[in-house]
């Protein structure tokens, strides 16, 4: 189990790694620990040499890490959200005139709020596919493609089901038929694989502080062609002072004022973390944790498990009479064992599993062990046994 | 009982108010037997601590566990006002007994007739 910190209920076994990985890899709080100890360096906004400039160190690892590019191409928001409210909105104000969108029931409210936002404006009309266990292939957003579609945003893998969706074949259509693909890789970065060198995406999206193992704070995009993006934010850039015009050039078109150093400088640990033990062998790790963990929950009567064997280490259950925020507060609470429960900010995924009512997720991460998921799969059988338990009538 | 402190407060998902209150002392089987004179106590004594809830439609719903001195309490969106001294009262009559049930239940008349006032004769829903 992990060490638990002064102040966190112990035992512990942290199995929220889908909202923000926890602990942290030593390197990354030593990272972070290195930036904060010396003067912050960026060209154009400091004097100060021979320190690490982390924003460029860290485009460069993110190229390498992606099989990308342009370094500069990449772009630091403050989460994933951000990055999509800044394409979306940005996407949406180059265009002249109203438009037809594409997007998933799986997607996140990151995702949907924008959108719904934008078509209560009149901005664009949205078509939200359904999934079909747990995916949305090709066929099926080919089937709702319109002449005015212009954009598709939809997940890379979905942060309730688990269930990794076929990017390529849609980044490959996207780009071939004039449409932007805007891709959310929050729950697949760091957990699989990622090449961008294949996904031909109009822009990805990842996020920092889940499997990239970095602060909460530290988000971005990759995005291959800055003029498909409209600017939604200008300011200081460090570069082009003398001028009131926002500087176009990348990576300054879409990073205003002073840069989260602290944030970019994990990210740069948690990458090195990842290229140090391999992305296979912690995609390979997780998928076994995974494995271990739904194998444990079917032998438990009076559970539904929503996806009986997730692409991500993401495994959402409910517990047969008991609802998911009563049964997240005993295995908290009675076990030691942090989960996440209620809608999980996709509310139409729950919409179609589970009536809206929410359920429990368990995730892992590289440091998740075998022994915590046989522990945590014991408490919530226990927990299932119990629920059909004792009612005193009102 | 009393409360000492409150730890946590936050609003749900659901529009309800949750606070996290640290009382003077532990949780006892004879206040769940006192609960359940106003409303519906669930518990699973099966666990590694006895887990309860109580449910009140309208009011409040509490969960914790016997035996801890903390509890949630969550009071419910649409008479927010109306129930925010709810569990206080639980509280205070819980001492009294016999005499504090009825007493509490002559109080909590007085509030669903305030519920009834304000959703109008024409809701048709009875509180």
């Amino acid at each position: 189990m992990n060490p638990v910190p002064r102040g966190v209920p112990s035992p512990l076994i942290y199995l929220n790694n889908a909202a923000t990985t926890w602990p942290k890899p030593p390197e990354v709080c030593a990272e972070v620990t290195r930036c904060l100890e010396t003067p912050f360096f960026e060209h154009g906004r400091s004097t100060a040499g021979g320190v690490t400039d982390y924003p460029s160190a860290t485009r460069d690892a993110l190229a390498v890490f992606f099989h990308a590019e342009e370094p500069d191409h990449f772009i630091f928001t403050q989460s994933a959200t951000d990055s999509l409210n800044l394409l979306i909105h940005g996407f949406v104000k180059n265009q002249k005139t109203p438009f037809h969108a594409i997007t998933t029931e799986l997607e996140h409210t990151s995702v949907l709020r924008p959108l719904h936002t934008l078509e209560g404006e009149g901005r664009l009309t949205l078509s939200t596919l359904p999934f079909y266990e747990g995916r949305i292939d090709l066929p099926e957003i080919k089937k709702a493609i319109q002449s005015d579609t212009r954009l598709v945003v939809m997940t890379h893998g979905s942060n309730v089901l688990g269930s990794l969706q076929n990017i390529r074949p849609v980044a490959e259509y996207c780009a071939s038929n004039d449409i932007f693909l805007i891709v959310d890789g929050s729950q697949t970065v760091g957990q699989i694989p990622v090449n961008l060198s294949e996904i031909p995406a109009g822009a990805f999206v990842f996020t920092g502080h889940k499997a990239l193992f970095g602060l909460p704070g530290i988000g971005g995009f990759y995005l291959p062609d800055p003029d498909a993006i409209a600017t939604v934010r200008q300011g200081g850039t460090g570069t082009d002072s003398s001028t009131l015009v926002h500087p176009q050039d990348m990576p300054q078109k879409f990073e205003a004022g002073t840069p989260n150093y602290p944030g970019i400088a994990s990210l740069l640990a948690g990458i090195r973390f990842i290229e140090r033990f391999g992305q296979d062998a912690i995609t390979n790790k997780c998928r076994g944790l995974t494995a271990l963990f739904t194998k444990e929950l079917k032998k438990v009567t009076d559970l539904t498990l929503y996806t009986p064997s997730p692409d991500l280490p993401v495994v959402s259950f409910n517990i047969r009479d008991l609802n998911n925020d009563e049964a997240g507060y005993i295995l908290a609470n009675a076990y030691g064992i942090i989960t996440r429960t209620g809608l999980h900010c996709a509310p139409l995924v729950h919409e179609r599993i589970d009536g809206g009512k929410g359920c429990i997720r368990a995730s892992f991460s590289y440091f998740t062990t075998p022994d915590e998921c046989r522990v945590a799969t014991d408490a919530i059988r226990e927990v299932a046994e119990s629920a059909d338990s004792q009612v005193h009538p009102d | 009982m009393q409360i000492l402190r409150s730890i946590q407060t936050k609003t749900c998902v659901d529009g309800s108010l949750m606070k996290e209150y640290v009382l003077d002392e532990p949780l006892s089987e004879g206040f769940l037997k006192f609960l359940a004179n106003f409303g519906t106590v669930r518990s699973l004594e099966q666990l590694r601590k006895p887990y309860f809830s109580f449910e009140k439609d309208l009011f409040i719903s509490i969960k914790g566990f016997t035996g801890n001195n903390i509890v949630e309490v969550r009071y419910k969106k649409e008479f927010q006002d109306l129930v925010a001294d709810y569990f206080h009262l639980l509280l205070f009559y819980y001492r009294q007994d016999e005499s504090g049930i009825a007493s509490l239940k002559g109080i909590e008349e007085s509030i669903r007739e305030k519920m009834r006032v304000r959703l109008g004769p024409s809701k048709g829903n009875r509180p």
